[in-house]
């Protein structure tokens, strides 16, 4: 006999407790991330959470984030109906209004600044999530303006660029075949737990592991090898391994003569990075860096598992990866199952084996025949490859008025803290003539906005994602949406009919688009809503290996281009330098030793924390609690030669400007280094960058390498056990 | 059939998500609750670069078999059930003996100064499903065993000593 209480108390589904599963999928982290939710609704009221087990990506599992998927829906900061600005801009003074009112002031500013300018000056803007891309990017096409922009400025487009530069075609690294896996950078324990599964699994079976990682990482305590360099010279470090494995002949020698170009200056520069070099440039010792070539160029196939920022916040970002990238060339990698395989996009980043429309959807204009982008002219080589404007440039643009002034900007999820030194995006943003965003909290940024509405999360809405593993899900809501909140697509889908974009799509509505978009796959809207959790692609598309056999590569020169034509077009004009050469960052001790007399440690910044992904989950009490205030990590050796113990209160400054934080000692940062997260509004270490401390190629900031001092300030005031932080 | 909750400490990444779940599950940190959370994340660092080593450890109440939180109770607000140890919170007068008797620190205690801690969602347990903490945790480092099954020696030598029914995997023994 089931007894009523003890099935309540815990929350067990079923018509006695009058508690349903739905489903649906998280999209605090975006993409490739997006776990399938059990959702446990009692009364229209989500009561528990769950991962999905039919989900092949999460298999019923979640991360911190994800867990506290409660506390994100019914959060009190929830925008609860359209807001317009009453008060100055920044008060924070708004004044509800209608839908219609909202959406009727938005259109008649956009009007406005197409008749007053030009469609150009008005930019569009995505941060988290992902879901609204194509449809914005492809409203922004229509409307007229190739302003199209998203928080990817600083995340994943230049590891792509690099991937581009090199292959053509990034190639994604096959963990399910890999004998050996080379992980530079990434640690997917705390920003993809589905993959780590796939990981540890994969080790089981004897995946040999190598990880490339300035910081001890979960991980890196999984790796065989760990090579834990200097942050920033990642670029070195690839040069040096590429020195070993040409050295002991290991490299694949048909790849290089038949399918490669500019090898011979290659190797020529390569010379230069003999491991003992590397050991003096990137502090891993030269036995670790050969133990480390020769595993990569001989458990074969080998995967590089790159990851979407960490390498390319430097200064030397893209060109670094473009050295990292090469060894998958030197030892014939490249798109063979167990290595790095260049499998099509099926839909937003994912190529989950199906065939469909969204490159023609998403870019439905010729961005060559629109005016320039933000940062166009700025960032040749990024405008050459990837399809948006470069955002990190905006508040440049925004004040130089060059080549033409911006006015206006609709925003669905902008934080102006992803920004280096963002009290210049700040004031960039006042100066804008107009401004909408679209978000679910009343953030810091919603507060420079003339309107404000309010969007849902993914819980609340219907949403298309498809995965790795060949399987596909279509959501429906599982509670309404809350307050007046509405889906970010419906919105984008509201204003395309309101500023009278003349578009098939946009006019048959999202379902339709979705149709369209998916009737390569044969895959129907009607046929996903049958399958709440998700189905496996019918017969997925077989991916066949080493295409460029038949079909060269999509670069200049049609091969791997050891030495990329792209860059050294703008060898003149720009200074890019075709072979991947390695510069230290800027701001270092080896590139600007007078800074680093006074600023001796390396500041690194934005790893990812496992409770926190950006400052998504900042407001949550959950999550929040598990590490309640702002600190830094430092190791203990570096912590003792200051002075200072678990919890006491220190300063980090750099020429540009100081915060004060907490010290969390661990052997995670190694000695010489601090590591702080980013985005806090009381310590908001991106104050302590400059604007331009960016890479020339991609535009990206050079968050994870400058240079900073550390003074204690006070001891902690309470004596009781401080638990050190993770 | 007895249980047992064991951790694989080779597995632990310290992501933290058995905190979050247990919270969701229990409705902690939500209304007139706990003063912390009933499941903590430690990180155990030693060695030093570049010999470093860190663990992670998940923790909440052991359940110990020799649970020396149950004859302390004064009200016997605290038993055992199918091997749990259990509360019983209408017998709780809030005097707090059993954090003074608990080796490590778990009792919590709500706004009535109520004990609260790890139920090893029993009630989850009792319909076949795992508990929070076990389903969310993705390096399936946490695992929910039936005593019997796990091949662990019991050490005859040592009555004394406490003998939780949460099983640690530690460094050396997984070779």
């Amino acid at each position: 006999m089931r007894d009523l209480q003890s099935l309540v108390k815990g929350k067990i589904p079923g018509p006695e407790t009058g508690i349903e599963i739905k489903k649906s999928v998280c999209t605090i982290c975006d993409p490739l991330t997006q776990c399938g939710l059990d959702l446990y609704v009692k009364d229209g009221k989500i009561i528990k959470v769950e991962g999905s087990k039919e989900n092949p990506y999460n298999e019923g599992t979640l991360c911190a984030k994800g867990a506290a998927t409660r506390q994100y829906v019914y959060h009190k900061d929830r925008i609860k109906e359209p807001l317009k600005r009453v008060g100055a801009r920044g008060s924070g003074n708004f004044a509800p209004i209608s839908w219609d009112e909202a959406l009727e002031t938005i259109v008649s500013q956009l009007f406005q600044a197409k008749t007053d300018f030009n469609p150009e000056s008005v930019a569009f803007y995505v941060g988290y999530p992902k879901v609204m891309r194509p449809f914005l990017h492809r409203l922004s096409q229509l409307f007229g303006s190739p302003n199209y922009m998203t928080e990817s400025s600083t995340c994943y487009q230049a590891m792509a660029m690099a991937q581009k530069l090199n292959f053509g075609i990034p190639g994604a690294p096959d963990v399910k075949n890999a004998k050996c896996l080379l992980v530079w950078s990434a640690n997917p324990f705390y920003t993809s737990t589905g993959l780590a599964q796939k990981i540890l699994k994969a080790k089981e079976r004897g995946l040999k592991i190598i990880v490339v990682d300035p910081r001890y990482s979960p991980m890196a305590a999984q790796a065989d090898i760990h090579l834990q360099l200097k942050p920033g010279t990642d670029g070195a470090l690839a040069l040096a391994m590429a020195n070993v494995i040409m050295a002991e002949n290991l490299y694949d020698q048909d790849f290089i003569r038949n399918y490669t170009h500019g090898f011979s200056e290659y190797q020529e520069y390569v010379q230069k990075f003999s491991p003992e070099k590397g050991e003096e440039l990137c502090g891993v010792p030269v036995d670790t860096i050969k133990e480390a070539a020769r595993l990569y160029a001989t458990i074969r196939p080998g995967a590089i598992m790159p990851s979407a920022s960490p390498v390319v916040h430097h200064t030397n970002g893209v060109q670094n990866y473009r050295a990292i990238f090469s060894l998958m060339a030197l030892t014939g990698n490249y798109d063979i199952f167990g290595g790095n395989l260049a499998e099509p996009v099926s839909y937003l980043y994912v190529p989950a084996g199906f065939a469909s429309r969204f490159e023609e959807f998403t870019n439905p204009k010729k961005l060559s025949e629109m005016a320039p982008r933000v940062g166009g002219n700025k960032f040749p080589v990024w405008s050459r490859l990837v399809d948006e404007g470069q955002s990190i440039y905006l508040p440049f643009h925004i004040q130089s008025e060059k080549p033409y002034p911006i006015k206006a900007l609709v925003a669905f999820g902008l934080n102006y803290r992803m920004w280096p030194d963002p009290d210049f995006m700040a004031d960039s943003l006042k100066k804008l003539d107009f401004i909408a965003i679209s978000d679910l909290f009343m953030t810091e940024s919603c507060k420079f906005a003339d309107i404000v509405l309010p969007a849902c999360t993914s819980v609340e809405r219907k949403e298309l994602r498809c995965y790795r593993e060949k399987y596909i899900i279509y959501t429906q809501p599982a509670i309404n949406p809350l307050y007046q909140s509405r889906s970010d697509i419906d919105i984008i889908y509201d204003l395309a009919e309101r500023l009278n974009i003349d578009d098939p799509l946009f006019s048959a509505g999202y379902e339709a688009s979705l149709d369209w978009i998916l009737e390569p796959s044969g895959i129907t809207i009607a046929d996903l809503k049958k399958h709440p959790g998700g189905m496996p692609v019918p017969n997925p598309m077989k991916h066949s290996p080493m295409n460029y056999r038949k079909k060269g590569f999509m670069t200049p020169s049609g091969k791997m281009e050891f030495k990329s034509s792209i860059m050294e077009e703008f060898s003149d004009s720009f200074g890019y330098e075709g072979l991947p050469a390695y510069h230290p960052p800027k701001y270092s001790r080896e590139s600007s030793p007078h800074i680093a007399a006074d600023y001796p440690m390396i500041l690194n910044t934005g790893s990812r924390l496992p409770m926190f992904i950006h400052s998504q989950t900042f407001r949550l009490p959950w999550t929040q609690s598990l590490r309640p205030e702002p600190s830094a990590d430092l190791n203990p050796e570096d912590a003792d030669l200051l002075g200072i113990s678990q919890g006491d209160q220190i300063r980090l400054s750099t020429p540009k400007g100081s915060i004060v934080v907490k010290a969390n000692r661990t052997e995670i940062v190694q000695s010489g280094v601090v590591h702080m997260f980013h985005a806090y509004s009381q310590a908001d270490v991106n104050t302590l960058i400059e604007a331009d401390y960016f890479d020339p190629v991609s535009g990206f900031p050079g968050f994870k390498s400058l240079l900073c001092r550390v003074e204690k300030l006070e001891d902690r005031k309470q004596r009781k056990y401080i638990k050190n932080e993770i | 059939m007895a249980y047992a909750l064991y951790l694989d400490i080779n597995r632990c990444s310290g992501c933290q998500a058995c905190v979050v779940a247990c919270m969701d599950q229990n409705d902690l940190m939500i209304e007139n609750n706990t003063d912390g959370s009933w499941r903590q994340v430690f990180a155990i660092e030693g060695g030093g670069f570049p010999e470093n080593e860190i663990s992670y450890l998940s923790f909440a109440c052991l359940h110990c078999q020799d649970a020396p939180c149950i004859p302390a109770c004064l009200t016997g607000a605290i038993s055992r059930e199918n091997g749990f140890v259990v509360l019983n919170s209408a017998l709780c007068v809030g005097c707090h003996v059993c954090l003074t008797v608990c080796p490590f620190g778990i009792p919590r205690f709500d706004k009535n100064t109520k004990m609260q801690k790890c139920t090893m969602c029993k009630e989850r347990i009792e319909e076949g499903l795992e508990p929070a903490c076990v389903r969310v945790c993705s390096t399936k480092a946490l695992k929910l065993k039936i005593i019997d099954e796990l091949d662990i020696e019991k050490d005859e030598s040592d009555q004394k000593s406490w003998s939780p029914l949460v099983h640690y995997l530690s460094v050396e023994n997984d070779v």
